[in-house]
């Protein structure tokens, strides 16, 4: 039950993020102001883990890919640049990507989903690299002597073996999303951190508390969520 | 011919010659322009930076010439741009802006990854002549006005003294926050090498606090600390006030401990058992095993430690624009608010090129400790 911990402050944080408990700690901190209605932050809450999604699901894809692409023999010589291009991306933080990316793809969720495309980059691609490197030798070297092509030693037996550290990865990089994914309400996406954006705005700190335990809820949520389904998958493995 | 740098070069052609919008002429610095391509602004005037950036992608050609001929190229589009841009912005009011678009700035990126990427076999002194060199000729370009008439700089000269005043401010607040995290993770790490136990927990807590979302916690200081000026208010005679630099300082430092007392830990691990035996066998002390055998092998390790943590607090002070402190993410929100573009690159370019040299200064200086080690 790995799971079980995250999870349990998730439950914790949403309590705190629903209007009575945001309004009970912001009079314990000597504040008080009107709460966000709890449907309104359901909502956000959505639209809130479709943008991560929509970030985070391209950054998968293009990370696996890279991954594989620069394992492969052919694709050697593209892994330095791979390792700098998303270490680079990894350092510059989504705030900064953001400003970068409204001029070009203009207010909403795209500057938003870049960002996050980028930031998932990293553990993605060092996930896949440190899974297929994991295989070991003896064993591609027995696919490739029963005759295998390629293809199928990368999809019978190097994939399936580097899989469970891929998922590691994965799941880092979702997480990683679901919490930042909150800045993209700075850009015009309507995310858990419009309620931060707002609070800041009218020096309303019952929102910013809102905001700020929803949106670590949800990342609580979903790393809890994610140990779960990978930490049963793993055991039915075994 | 490498595979890394031909993409690089392939980029920049792919940026140059497909009808990506290279610059555009708006009425105003708020509304969006009408787009031009490369070739449509620039015409024939792209041949010459595309040979340049071809010839760096030839293995032939040797490391020194391919770096200096991509960053030449760099030099060389931003020149030919702003010529174009001035051409075009002629006969027009003098609130029209001529701004630069998604194609120009791929290209450049690509053509100084290009640059990066030939360099990386050469000495250090070769790379820092290079780079300084380029920096010149980008700066008398940029005197003799050649890109005077680029929206960005047109906004640049509007608000040069708030632009130098914030970067001062952004590495005032980042190194403030470095030193509050080093004065937290420094003692932590000696704790936890001292007594193994306690370096679980300790690592466990740092951990924990980069999973807490940047926004959440720049806003979320600022009720925390005014309840305790409220609880304590001899701290604001100390100067401590719940909006400004002191919530942006403390949360960037809250991020930074993870790298350093990973890079401080790994640090003092570092020393062979046998040395510190080989010491002890000698009858040196443990002050003065600490002081002469551990921490001069250490400190290449505790550099990248410092390099990841200052670079990150380079960016994460960003957001302490939110929250009062100013610095140069005031100035990425403000241009946000006003839907500013220019602004917000004003603010934006800033921080990648500060965390660049950041990075690129405690890099040198690792590797001088790592052969003096």
């Amino acid at each position: 039950m790995r799971g079980l911990p995250p999870l349990l402050l998730a439950a914790a944080l949403a309590l705190l993020a629903a209007p009575f408990g945001a309004r009970l700690l912001a009079q314990a901190l000597g504040a008080d102001a009107e709460p966000f209605p709890a449907d309104r932050l359901a909502g956000l809450a959505l639209t809130h883990a479709g943008l991560a999604l929509a970030g985070v699901l391209p950054a998968a894809l293009l990370g696996m890919g890279l991954g594989i692409a620069v394992t492969r023999r052919a694709g050697r010589g593209l892994r330095p640049a791979a390792d700098a291009f998303a270490a680079a991306a990894q350092a510059v933080p989504p705030v900064v990507v953001v400003a970068l990316a409204v001029p070009a793809f203009g207010f909403g969720l795209w500057p938003t989903a870049f960002a996050l495309l980028l930031y998932g980059l990293m553990p993605v691609l060092r996930a896949t690299v440190a899974g297929l490197e994991s295989v070991p030798p003896d064993i591609r070297a027995a696919a490739v002597a029963i005759g295998l092509p390629p293809s199928r030693v990368l999809s019978e037996v190097e994939w399936p073996l580097a899989w469970p550290v891929v998922l590691d990865g994965l799941r880092i990089a979702l997480v990683l999303g679901v919490a930042t994914a909150a800045v993209g309400a700075l850009a015009g996406a309507t995310t858990l951190g419009t309620p931060i954006v707002l609070g800041l705005q009218n020096q309303n700190q019952v929102l910013v508390v809102q905001g700020a335990a929803a949106t670590a809820a949800l990342a609580f949520a979903a790393e809890g969520l994610l140990l779960m389904a990978t930490g049963r998958r793993a055991g039915d493995a075994a | 011919m490498k595979a890394a740098p031909a993409l690089a070069a392939c980029v920049a052609a792919a940026a140059l010659l497909l009808p990506l919008p290279w610059l555009s002429v708006a009425p105003n610095r708020l509304l969006p322009g009408e787009p031009l391509s490369a070739l449509a602004a620039l015409g024939w005037l792209v041949a010459p930076p595309c040979l340049l950036l071809g010839l760096p992608a030839l293995d032939r050609v040797p490391p020194t010439v391919a770096a200096a001929l991509a960053l030449a190229a760099a030099l060389l589009l931003l020149v030919l741009t702003g010529g174009a841009a001035a051409e075009r912005l002629q006969g027009l009011p003098p609130a029209a802006r001529a701004g630069l678009g998604i194609g120009l700035w791929l290209a450049l990126v690509a053509a100084l990854v290009l640059a990066a990427i030939r360099m990386q076999p050469l000495a250090l002194a070769t790379r820092a002549l290079l780079v300084a060199a380029a920096l010149a000729a980008l700066l008398a370009a940029a005197s003799s006005g050649a890109f005077d008439a680029l929206s960005l700089a047109v906004e640049y000269r509007n608000r040069a003294d708030a632009v130098q005043a914030a970067l001062l401010r952004h590495v005032a607040l980042a190194t403030a926050a470095l030193l509050l995290a080093l004065l937290v993770a420094a003692p932590l790490a000696w704790a936890g090498f001292r007594h193994p136990r306690l370096a679980g927990p300790v690592g466990a807590v740092f951990a924990g606090v980069q999973v807490v979302p940047g926004l959440a916690l720049f806003a979320l200081l600022i009720p925390l600390l005014a309840a305790l000026l409220h609880a304590v208010p001899a701290l604001r005679d100390l100067g401590l006030a719940a909006i400004g630099p002191a919530p942006a300082v403390i949360a960037t430092a809250a991020y930074l401990t993870l790298p350093l007392w990973r890079g401080l830990s790994a640090g003092l691990a570092a020393a062979d058992p046998a040395a510190v035996a080989a010491a002890h066998a000698i009858g040196m002390g443990e002050a003065r095993i600490t002081r002469e055998v551990r921490l001069p092998l250490a400190l290449p390790v505790f550099a990248a430690g410092l390099r990841v943590a200052l670079v990150q607090a380079i960016g994460l002070v960003t957001l302490g624009g939110l929250v009062g402190a100013g610095g140069l993410g005031a100035l990425v929100f403000e241009g946000l608010a006003q839907f500013a573009t220019d602004l917000m690159l004003l603010g934006a370019i800033p921080i990648v090129l500060l965390a660049l040299l950041a990075d690129g200064l405690v890099r040198s200086a690792e590797t001088r400790l790592a052969v003096a080690a």
